[in-house]
């Protein structure tokens, strides 16, 4: 009988789908497409060593870089972003150009029409942000310097 | 009964211009049940017609041979073979009464499934071959018991005549063997939980497999028309007897969208039996059943 | 015939039958696709039903980078899809390999053997994506009527595997 109660509830509870085209809500740890800020990168690559499909592609020039990505080649794993933040955190950098919003990859028709690229011009180094430049020893990522802990 | 009567019950009322809709809307109406059963939405309304005119415009595989040529056939004699039943059931009250007896309308409910049978085999695939097998185990399995409800009816009513089995009064046998007709419709329909020959995962598109196209398009418009033939059988046989037209065709519809009704749930509520388990059940269970039904009917003729 | 072409259109556009074949895939999207089925998603209510045979389909959805045994298969597969067809590589180890791009046992991206129309990409790509290319791939195939693709690969004559 108890096939015949659900099969009932059912009923009248009516249907739970989704009516295309809505899409169910994304939560805020879901790793979608790869999103790149041109004016954070300082162009050290990090995440291409990173990367585990080759999405993105780094190709080095005198006084720029290009940077491109490719939605379609990617796996979505979140390792040029944890490698973006790391070696930012290194550089004593707040922020950092790569991150993974919740957006989900849209469908496309052609071969590598995704594709996106960025020529960067390299910017001359800026100094530390103001940190007490004293007791700063060179650890690793996991000492927090006082200004930008707590910043992640 | 004219010509002229005939040829519009054989292609207006119930007969070619109401029973291919009837088909289309019985198709949908079990797959939106179901849908509805579990939670989804199901397709839209017109659907099953998308599916029909989508398939009339694919190609064919070329076929060559006799073999080719039988392929081509069975699909068409599947569909006139159910068309012809959905038309000769006794749904109007007769003027004059049809000539066609139990036995035609028998023989051609029964032509479909082995239209099926040798359509399986002469495809060549070895998925035709062991769907062929499943549909032809399945087809001696419930037409046991489905020939003998019919004719403990008959046997009950001295008659082998449509119209009159159609508005004899109602026995206890009489319900009995509408029982059975019931217990055996989902084999025939190919519904759960005795859809053996449907099964997707274990043998592709079993006696299907290589059919494409408008032979596709005439098979799935033959399952159908045999939605239409069986719910039609019960609902005849069901019906009290009116005087009015109208009045008795609306009942006939009515009575077989309850009868889709009722195999939709059942099933949404089952799932697939093995071939032995689907078997076992008609040949202990129900053979028993319907002996028992014509032995009576014998019995009270005698008797009387 | 105008009007049987528009209805020929409306019917290809609504009633797109699937034939799922797995080309050496790791089975993460195929249980998305059997996801896309489940009441949550419910692809039935654009009309798709996911068939036994090639034969029955327009649409192939192929999963997987193409592995090199499983090359023969996929053009085999796609010769016995009848009529006006239309090709869905779901993931993105079908459109680019992924992460597989160096493997000694791949015979390329499924572009290289199968006319590709809709790529969904995502590793596993959303059910919502998949039934979202799903009706990109029944509009193609509705505008597409019954011209064949174009395509610059070598498609093998069409043997009757079964006559």
């Amino acid at each position: 009988m108890n096939i015949l109660t659900m099969m009932w509830k059912n009923l009248l509870r009516g249907y739970q789908t989704l009516l295309f085209p809505a899409h169910p809500r994304v939560t805020p740890r879901f790793r979608g497409l790869v999103q790149f800020d041109p004016a954070l990168c300082t162009g050290c690559a990090v995440c291409r060593f990173r990367c585990t499909s080759r999405a993105i592609e780094f190709k080095a020039g005198k006084g720029e870089f290009t940077w491109s990505y490719n939605p379609g080649q990617c796996t979505f794993c979140g390792r040029c972003v944890e490698g973006c933040a790391e070696h930012a955190l290194k550089e004593g950098h707040t922020e950092h150009a790569l991150s993974q919003q919740e957006a989900v990859p849209p469908i496309y028709t052609m071969q590598g029409e995704l594709k996106k690229s960025y020529t960067v011009a390299r910017r001359p180094p800026t100094p530390k942000s103001a940190a007490p430049p004293a007791a700063v020893p060179p650890a690793g990522a996991a000492v927090p310097s006082p200004v930008t802990g707590g910043a992640q | 009964m004219t010509l002229l009567t005939a040829l519009a019950r054989l292609l207006i009322f119930p007969g070619l211009l109401f029973a291919v809709p009837a088909a289309w809307f019985f198709l949908w109406v079990e797959r939106k049940s179901v849908a509805l059963m579990q939670e989804r939405v199901g397709p839209p309304f017109m659907q099953p017609f998308f599916d029909f005119v989508k398939l009339l415009g694919k190609s064919t595989p070329p076929r060559s041979g006799i073999a080719g040529l039988l392929m081509r056939a069975w699909p068409l004699i599947a569909v006139s073979a159910a068309a012809g039943a959905v038309g000769l059931l006794p749904v109007l009250p007769s003027s004059g009464g049809f000539e066609g007896d139990l036995i035609l309308l028998l023989a051609l409910l029964e032509l479909p499934s082995i239209c099926i049978i040798a359509a399986g085999f002469s495809s060549r695939s070895i998925f035709g071959e062991i769907g062929s097998a499943r549909e032809a185990a399945l087809s001696v399995s419930y037409n046991i018991v489905f020939l003998l409800a019919i004719v403990s009816i008959a046997a009950s009513q001295h008659t082998f005549r449509l119209d009159a089995l159609a508005s004899a009064p109602s026995t206890p046998l009489h319900w009995l063997g509408i029982l059975a007709i019931l217990v055996c419709l989902p084999a025939k329909l190919h519904i759960n939980p005795f859809s053996l020959p449907n099964a997707e995962q274990e043998i592709y598109a079993g006696p299907m497999t290589e059919y494409a196209g408008p032979e596709l398009a005439m098979w799935e418009l033959s399952h159908g028309l045999e939605w239409v033939a069986g719910t039609g059988l019960v609902a005849t046989l069901v019906a009290p007897h009116v005087s009015s037209v109208w009045l008795a065709a609306m009942i006939f519809v009515a009575i077989s969208f309850a009868v889709v009704l009722l195999l939709s749930a059942l099933a949404a509520a089952t799932a697939r039996l093995a071939i032995d388990t689907t078997v076992r059940f008609y040949w202990q269970c129900t053979l028993i059943f319907a002996v028992l039904a014509v032995s009576s009917a014998l019995f009270m003729r005698f008797r009387s | 015939m105008k009007l049987w072409k528009r209805l020929m259109c409306t019917a290809r556009r609504r009633s797109p039958w699937l034939f799922h074949m797995n080309s050496g895939s790791c089975n993460g999207c195929d249980i998305e696709i059997v996801a896309a089925l489940s009441p949550r998603y419910d692809a039935e209510q654009l009309g798709v039903r996911l068939e036994g045979s090639p034969r029955h389909a327009d649409i192939l959805c192929v999963t997987g980078p193409v592995t090199r045994k499983a090359v023969g298969a996929v053009k085999t597969v796609y010769d016995q899809v009848l009529g006006p067809k239309a090709v869905i590589a779901i993931g993105s180890c079908p459109a680019t390999t992924n992460v597989f791009i160096d493997s000694r046992t791949l015979d390329g991206p499924l572009d290289k053997h199968l006319p590709v129309d809709v790529f969904v990409p995502g590793c596993p790509p959303r059910p919502d994506a998949i039934i979202a290319g799903v009706a990109k791939a029944a509009e193609i195939l509705a505008e597409r009527g019954n011209n064949p693709p174009q395509t610059n690969v070598a498609i093998a004559a069409a043997e009757e595997v079964q006559q």
